[in-house]
């Protein structure tokens, strides 16, 4: 179902990603899984939308060590050295770079005034607000809307497949990384070498506070990590409407205990067809 | 006849006497309003009151608005059922600790920020969401919706969705990833880790 809609290069990088990533998860749970003890154990361990939870585990755990050593201080040296209206600038140059693909996707997903809005705003940053550095759309009522390609293929109807945590590019699922294909080839930065690194440490400068609110947070980081951002992008997904009633069902059905595990699988593709939990 | 209008008195005075006693029993947008005023309130007395003292003020506001016992079984879902009534006891008294910690420590400091009321939801299933926004002057407003319950008299808070993330699906799904990875007891320890650390700044 996927082969459909992904580019031929898309599908080659994530066929040999999923090819990856099943040989690695054997070995993950094999080394990292073996204290655990009981028939209490048996129940999570497939977790339907986590399939390769043994690599993705691993995969994180290589993430937040180079995090730790290389890309934390790094962003916080930028932060040290970086005035407050500079990172603002920085960031908001980046951002003008997306609204192309913004605008591609409003157009994509059927959202034309949208799209006019987000037309307006690339135009209006790009010109008055130099270059993108100033996001003077924003105070003109022209807020900005967040869409990308994984986005897209969801309105589609493409499911989301299996959440999938990538070196340093960190956490995704099938259909995101797909996505992130279309995403790159309609952003102008990805054709100006080196900018990919500036960029990088910005993005990581600015998710400081998001990443000591999980390690403040979370009893299992990785699995907070993962459910934080698998919600969040349903709820870009949905725009924010979620169904008032979704979320009466998920209390209603945390109770109904012999239901659980459905639940679990219910809630976690709630965007996708039903069989979109174990697509592989 | 007399019978009649004794009758259709007796009614009009029921009817009389209890509709005041329905507008005096407090709604679900009057506990998210007034917990969210005793929220910025602590905010604004922030560094004065610190850690301690903002716990002190919240943890009377927090209880009462939110129906901890309840949650704290549902962050463990299912497993509920196999603990001893002494773990839940022991999971309920800690999570309830964990929750009022996590206010005090979140909830520090004032920068102009302002919860405003949007609109009330009934759910299919008895349940009413209060969606409301907190504004953060130069920020984007975030979305706070409340699912509520009704318990005895009064609607409290079984699950806060921030921007669409379900607070209580969250903690679900981490709560019990370690309770069957390590155990209950490695889950009370590591509940008591984080209240320790979050009374720490």
């Amino acid at each position: 179902m996927y082969t459909l809609i992904y580019s031929s290069k898309g599908q080659a990088s994530l066929v040999s990603a999923l090819l990856f990533s099943s040989a690695l998860a054997l070995t993950g749970c094999a080394s990292t899984e073996p204290a655990t003890s009981g028939d209490l154990t048996a129940a999570p361990e497939v977790t339907p939308v986590d399939p390769y939870e043994g690599f993705n585990r691993s995969m994180y755990g290589f993430n937040m060590g180079l995090d730790k050593y290389l890309l934390k201080p790094v962003a916080d040296s930028y932060r040290f050295i970086t005035p407050d209206f500079m990172q603002t600038g920085v960031t908001n140059f980046f951002n003008n770079l997306k609204g192309i693909n913004v605008v591609l996707n409003d157009l994509l997903q059927g959202k034309f005034e949208q799209s006019a809005s987000d037309t307006g705003r690339f135009l209006t940053n790009s010109t008055i607000g130099v270059l993108g550095l100033f996001d003077v759309a924003s105070d003109m009522g022209l807020e900005a809307n967040v869409e990308d390609f994984g986005q897209t293929l969801a309105v589609w109807g493409v499911d989301q497949g299996p959440y999938l945590v990538l070196p340093i590019l960190g956490p995704t699922t099938l259909r995101d990384g797909g996505g992130i294909i279309v995403d790159k080839a309609a952003n102008p930065g990805t054709y100006v070498p080196g900018t990919g690194v500036l960029e990088g440490i910005n993005d990581r400068a600015n998710a400081e506070g998001a990443l000591n609110f999980i390690d403040e947070a979370a009893l299992d980081p990785y699995v907070f990590t993962r459910e934080s951002f698998l919600q969040y992008r349903n709820n870009l997904i949905n725009d924010g409407k979620a169904e008032v009633d979704s979320l009466d069902l998920d209390v209603e059905a945390a109770f109904d205990d012999t239901e659980s595990e459905s639940y679990d699988s219910k809630k976690k593709t709630d965007n996708t067809s039903p069989s979109g939990a174990v697509s592989k | 006849m007399l019978r009649i209008i004794f009758l259709s008195l007796s009614m009009l005075l029921t009817i009389g006497l209890s509709s005041p006693a329905v507008a005096a029993e407090i709604s679900a947008k009057q506990v998210v309003e007034e917990f969210q005023g005793k929220l910025i309130d602590v905010m604004k007395r922030g560094k004065e009151l610190g850690f301690q003292g903002r716990y002190d003020q919240l943890d009377d506001a927090v209880r009462k608005s939110h129906d901890l016992p309840k949650i704290a079984r549902i962050v463990v879902g299912k497993q509920w059922e196999e603990l001893t009534s002494e773990q839940q006891a022991k999971l309920e008294a800690v999570f309830s600790q964990l929750s009022v910690s996590a206010y005090a420590h979140n909830f520090k400091e004032y920068a102009g920020e302002s919860f405003s009321f949007i609109s009330e939801e009934e759910t299919g299933r008895g349940g009413v969401v209060v969606h409301t926004n907190l504004k953060i002057p130069g920020e984007k407003d975030v979305k706070f919706d409340y699912m509520m319950k009704k318990k005895d008299d009064s609607w409290q808070i079984i699950n806060i969705i921030a921007d669409g993330v379900s607070d209580l699906a969250l903690k679900r799904s981490d709560y019990t990833s370690v309770l069957s990875r390590d155990g209950f007891d490695a889950l009370i320890a590591k509940i008591n880790e984080k209240i320790e650390s979050y009374a720490k700044q």
